[in-house]
């Protein structure tokens, strides 16, 4: 009897017509704006694997690198909004991005649907470097305008902003060298041809610990436990100045909003499981799901103020 | 316990029958990789690092090593038998290569390239087991100035593998310095050349580029010489190189061990460029020239040795420092951080099971591949029987998935077929390809090199003169102009009456 009814009650839901209840009937693809083998890369493939379970129903992973990720997203939004095409990126280029380059999207173009966490920047210098704490390092850099070289991930990177919107509050100048990625830089600071390392924890964690490098103030509120002498934001007064490198969710926004749901519910779930944790914590990142409506306000302040030291610092976007 | 003792203790994880057949894998997939052109070691790689979270640590990069130098050895195999570079590093494999192939020496070519990456890439293990901690700071010491200076020597020294006349070298260097700046500027963000079109803002695609100008130029070529017949099987003994030709091979074996070893040292190219500066190291001292760029052994020999001898030292910044010099050992890194380990200074006396078991398999997977290429060399040298009408198509369709799978591009399908007729353009005027695209690549490192060095200094010039090592390259870069100069003057005399 009971078979009969569990039968009965399965064509029932079978037999609903499609309002996005029975989102999702075939499989989603999922973009990720970046080449195979990075942290996005890694993350989304893992989120989607849980959220898979969640879903039950496949997730196909597409790399579509190219354009400092803009490419990607570009193709995201210009999907069929059913749900069934998602984008996994990380803030570059939604929210630093489109202050240097023409971008064929804009805020309008997408929804947010959650984030999983971030990775904060770090500023390292030498070991006889005359500063020992966040707060001395700015100090140092307040008796010498313009005297200190800071290498980062590019000029109107995501790093590098992050950095003047910490020097533009505190009213002190640096002098940017850009190199190819944190390993880069890593490298040139380690060799001493720049004065400050401004870039992510992983490459310079152990160098840190065998005591080549002092690792003194982070790009995020909190401090990290993987770093223990840098102080975060809080700890110098700058809270509210706060950019990291998070990774989200996002679907173009005309996803019809039960759809949006649903996906937002089942990735969150996906962000907390311990599979996705793991490997968050083994990459140095710190695993924070937020919601659609918390992802989206993190967006727009981050866009704003970035927008606004971009501009201070005479980027300007230049014309197709 | 001693650097010995750890060396046999990796070879005990090496040679477990789990790790043993990782490696296999990873060798056989890589020699994969590395005969389809377009799909380079970075793709095979990252094709299969999800695998990895399923293996423990030491397994999973033995498996992506073994990727790592697998492509190195499979890149030869396309060069030779059909003038397309598997990747960028077998570009310079191509000229002498295919040359020897188009003589009937093509199954000589394969074997000696296999032995040639199989001592190279030996000696470079041998190289990173010994040195690496030395070497280490060596590539710490070169700046950005260090450098700029190393990137313009590598310009002057391009000029040598070219067949071409001057003037017409140094045009499609220029050509290629041109095409390399499209892009978004490396350092200031900025569009060049862009046209407001995003597909190019990592620049035109280089392995559409090196595949369209080399190989579908030549298959170009074949079409209007009318070629329709290729070459009948060859017998065994035409397989095996004759003794002259085994000897002439031993002198720049070595010396590509050892170019391919120290120039592993220079971040980001050092695959190319160690090419074709062992290239122009053995046209010098050949006592016949001439016979480079038509299939001399030396040519072919020198270059795909130093490849594959950079594979040792490019592992050095990766497991001394936690830092990748080039993009396939970043996807090294990723494996190991996505177990949790962080390879960098702390490495060797936190996880010695990980340096001494990856070096280990190192020496075994050379072993593996050579035993796995040279069978292969018949069977490749019969593929070329194949009658162009059929081959012609199956090598572009080929060709056209590798470039497609890159990015999923459609533009770089465009650059792909639009660099095929304009390097069939080219050749049919007798502009040598090869300085150009070595020149794309090169001239991106000498412009960041030179401008992150006047950042630094805040435009001081002084700083092109500061610091052993960019005084070594200057030094270098003196000698090698004075070289220069020196073979122009006696060139330009009339000849003795």
């Amino acid at each position: 009897m009971k078979t009969v009814a569990r039968t009965l009650s399965v064509l029932a839901v079978a037999a609903l017509p499609a309002w996005g209840a029975d989102f999702p009937a075939k499989p989603i693809t999922m973009i990720i704006p970046a080449a195979p083998g990075g942290g996005t890369d890694t993350f989304g493939r893992k989120v989607a694997e849980a959220a898979e379970k969640i879903l039950k129903q496949q997730i196909t992973v597409e790399n579509r690198g190219g354009g400092s990720g803009t490419v990607g997203i570009a193709q995201v939004l210009t999907a069929k909004p059913d749900g069934y095409t998602v984008g996994f990126v990380w803030n570059s280029p939604i929210t630093t991005i489109p202050h240097s380059l023409e971008v064929p999207y804009t805020k309008a173009d997408y929804s947010a649907l959650m984030s999983i966490g971030y990775s904060s920047y770090v500023m390292c210098v030498a070991p006889d470097f005359p500063a020992n704490s966040g707060k001395e390092l700015i100090e140092a850099i307040r008796k010498n305008p313009g005297k200190y070289t800071l290498g980062n991930d590019g000029l109107g990177g995501t790093m590098q902003l992050a950095a003047e919107r910490i020097f533009a509050k505190a009213g002190v100048k640096v002098r940017y060298v850009p190199f190819k990625g944190a390993g880069d830089t890593a490298k040139n600071f380690l060799g001493g041809h720049i004065d400050i390392y401004g870039g992510s924890i992983p490459p310079i964690q152990q160098h840190a610990r065998a005591g080549k490098a002092k690792c003194l103030l982070l790009t995020s509120a909190e401090p990290n436990e993987a770093l223990p002498q840098a102080s975060g934001l809080k700890d110098v007064g700058m809270a509210d100045e706060e950019t990291v490198l998070w990774w989200g969710l996002i679907v173009p926004r005309r996803v019809p909003a039960a759809v949006q749901k649903t996906l937002e519910s089942a990735f969150l779930k996906a962000a907390a499981t311990p599979e996705v944790k793991e490997i968050m914590a083994n990459k140095g990142a710190t695993n924070k799901p937020m919601d659609a409506a918390a992802t989206n306000r993190l967006i727009d302040t981050e866009y704003a103020a970035l927008e606004k030291v971009a501009k201070s610092i005479g980027l300007e976007k230049k014309a197709k | 316990m001693d650097a010995l003792g750890y060396l046999l203790a990796g070879f005990q994880t090496a040679l477990t029958a789990k790790n043993l057949l990782l490696c296999f894998q990873g060798c056989l997939w890589g020699t994969a990789v590395g005969v389809l052109p377009g799909l380079g070691p970075m793709a095979g790689m990252a094709l299969l690092l999800p695998i990895t979270f399923t293996l423990d640590p030491v397994g999973g990069v033995i498996m992506l090593a073994g990727i790592f130098y697998g492509a190195m050895y499979g890149g030869s195999t396309t060069s030779i038998l059909l003038r397309i570079p598997g990747e960028a590093a077998s570009i310079v494999t191509c000229i002498d290569g295919h040359e020897m192939a188009r003589n009937g020496r093509g199954g000589a070519a394969l074997t000696i390239a296999a032995v040639g990456s199989f001592v190279g890439g030996t000696l470079s293990v041998a190289g990173l087991m010994l040195f690496a901690p030395y070497l280490a700071d060596v590539m710490l010491a070169v700046g950005p100035a260090a450098e700029a200076v190393m990137m313009a020597v590598a310009l002057l020294i391009v000029t040598a593998v070219s067949t071409s006349p001057p003037v017409k070298t140094f045009t499609m260097i220029c050509a290629g310095l041109l095409v390399g700046s499209v892009g978004l500027d490396s350092l200031t963000a900025k569009p060049r050349f862009m046209f407001g079109n995003l597909a190019l803002a990592d620049g035109v695609s280089f392995v559409a580029l090196a595949i369209g100008l080399f190989g579908l130029s030549e298959l170009l070529m074949n079409l209007r010489d009318g070629v329709t017949e290729r070459p009948r099987t060859p017998g065994l003994r035409e397989l095996v190189p004759t003794a002259q030709e085994a000897r002439e091979s031993v002198g720049p074996t070595l010396r590509g061990s050892a170019i391919g070893f120290v120039f592993g040292v220079i971040p980001g190219v050092s695959h190319i460029v160690s090419t074709f500066v062992s290239y122009a190291i053995e046209k010098k001292l050949s006592r016949t020239p001439e016979r480079f760029g038509k299939g001399a052994v030396a040519g072919l020999a020198g270059p795909e040795t130093a490849n594959n001898a950079t594979t040792g030292s490019a592992m050095i910044p990766l497991l001394v420092l936690g830092i990748p010099a080039i993009p396939s050992t970043a996807i090294l890194l990723s494996a190991l951080q996505n177990h949790g380990i962080q390879p960098g200074p702390l490495l060797l006396t936190e996880h010695p099971e990980v340096f001494w078991g990856l070096i280990a398999s190192m020496y075994v997977g050379n072993a593996i591949l050579v035993v796995l290429n040279l069978p292969l060399v018949g069977l490749f040298v019969r593929l070329l029987r194949t009658p162009m009408a059929y081959l012609a198509p199956i090598v572009i369709l080929i060709c056209a998935i590798g470039v497609y799978s890159v990015n999923g591009s459609g533009f770089d399908l465009a650059v792909l077929f639009v660099a095929g007729w304009v390097g069939y353009l080219l050749r049919r005027f007798d502009y040598d390809i090869a300085p150009a695209l070595l020149a794309i690549v090169l001239g991106d490192r000498l412009e960041a090199g030179f401008r992150r060095a006047l950042t630094i200094s805040g435009g001081d010039y002084a700083i092109f003169f500061k610091g052993p090592a960019v005084r070594i390259f200057l030094g270098i870069l003196v000698a090698v102009i004075v070289a220069k100069l020196w073979a122009a003057r006696r060139v330009g005399r009339p000849p003795a009456p």
